[in-house]
């Protein structure tokens, strides 16, 4: 892995760095957040340690900096306080995980190699059902014909394509399609609605079916 | 050099202006009738003298006016552009029920894109004009449709690109992101009608 780290104590960088690098990672470490941004924008990396407290720039503004940015790296940060609050901060900036000072570096290893383990299973490309091909990343639907799908639909459809052996309800797919805003029934029937016809024009031999308890599940239609 | 079409483009032009006069008293019947357009703008053309030679000669046939009239069907050309994928459907059907005219073949490539994702309709219609056979092609498709194929068209003559690989999947990629826009908005359309 290609990590950076940002860690004002000398001693505890050079520590982390050496014992990342004899594990056989790559360590790129900076002294503050400030240059934690500059190099998050500059290279490519796979996961990021951040400490909290740091002068110039702070973990925590840093981090967030980062993820304004676009960048959805693996990140943990290190804290030297117990304090809840510092924690929850950290998280709500954009961090995936974090450890409280002093930590045994075994551990720190584990939380990178399962971030990066969790990344992988994340990172599903293509999700398939009867002769309809999801390409998540991209936004490309695909079955007799190809056609494009916005955001909110990739991640309408996608739930619904994890879930085909029941129906979604609608709460469900608010929660996936809008976290955290206030959208209302209506809102996921114009999406359906949306989708239904997109599935249409490529001849997708699958559908969304309305039961009568307004949920929708996807269907194969056998032999249209 | 003779005339490539034997001295039938007189016939040819009777034949294309009655299709048109058909087309656009139909359009003004559906604007009078549900207040919209039925389509945005309307063109046609006889294929030049030039192209039809090329065409013919590329299909390995003799270039006479017989084989431009007959064996090929896109000597007399018509074009639809619509704002909406179903007032495309709709002149479709409007064509079908032309009187005098036989639909000979139908191409769905609103349904069934091109592998480059070429979308258009394209319908062959059959007519007699002074006890002769002619047929025209006509080609309908929405505002969006008709953009895209006007830059495939320039990237179909363009000899000297670099990149094409990339290009043509961008252009790919284009298409899939009309026919998107159109389907939404036909989406749209249907649940403000609805309201």
């Amino acid at each position: 892995m290609k990590i950076l780290l940002a860690e004002d104590e000398n001693d505890l960088r050079e520590v982390i760095t050496d014992y990342l690098e004899y594990q056989g990672h790559t360590v790129t470490a900076v002294p503050n957040g400030k240059e934690a941004l500059d190099r998050a924008g500059s290279d490519a990396f796979d996961a990021m340690v951040m400490d909290v407290m740091m002068p110039v720039m702070d973990g925590i503004t840093a981090m967030r900096r980062i993820r304004e940015s676009g960048n959805t790296l693996p990140a943990i940060f290190l804290t030297a306080k117990g304090e809840v609050s510092d924690r929850i901060e950290g998280l709500d900036a954009g961090a995936d995980d974090y450890l409280t000072k002093p930590f045994a570096l075994e551990e720190l290893h584990a939380r990178l190699r399962a971030l990066e383990r969790r990344r992988r299973d994340y990172r599903v490309r293509t999700m398939t059902l009867g002769n309809l091909e999801l390409n998540t990343e991209t936004g490309e639907l695909k079955a007799h014909n190809t056609i494009s799908l916005s955001q909110k639909e990739v991640r309408m459809l996608s739930c619904l394509l994890a879930h085909t052996d029941r129906a979604m309800k609608a709460e469900e797919l608010i929660r996936e399609v809008w976290p955290g805003e206030d959208a209302g029934e209506g809102s996921v029937r114009i999406y359906i609605s949306f989708l239904q016809d997109k599935l249409m024009s490529i001849h997708a031999d699958v559908e969304i079916r309305e039961d009568e308890d307004h949920s929708f599940r996807l269907q194969e239609v056998p032999n249209v | 050099m003779e005339d490539i079409y034997g001295g039938k483009r007189d016939v040819m032009t009777a034949v294309m202006n009655r299709i048109i006069r058909y087309i656009e008293a139909n359009g003004k019947r559906h604007e009078q009738e549900t207040g919209n357009k039925l389509y945005e703008h309307l063109s046609c053309r006889i294929k030049s003298e030039e192209s039809m030679r090329e065409k013919l000669a590329r299909k390995g046939l003799e270039v006479t006016a017989e084989n431009a009239l007959h064996a090929v069907h896109d000597a007399i050309g018509v074009r639809v552009v619509c704002l909406f994928i179903d007032d495309v459907y709709e002149t479709v059907r409007l064509l079908k029920d032309m009187s005098g005219c036989t639909v000979v073949q139908e191409k769905d490539y609103i349904r069934d894109a091109k592998p480059n994702g070429y979308r258009s309709y394209h319908m062959i219609l059959e007519t007699l004009e002074n006890g002769e056979k002619y047929s025209a092609e006509i080609q309908l498709r929405t505002i969006a449709m008709d953009t895209w194929a006007a830059l495939e068209h320039e990237l179909k003559y363009k000899k000297s690109l670099e990149n094409t690989e990339l290009i043509v999947q961008e252009l790919r990629r284009c298409a899939n992101e009309l026919a998107a826009c159109d389907v939404s908005m036909q989406t749209i359309r249907r649940i403000i009608k609805e309201a």
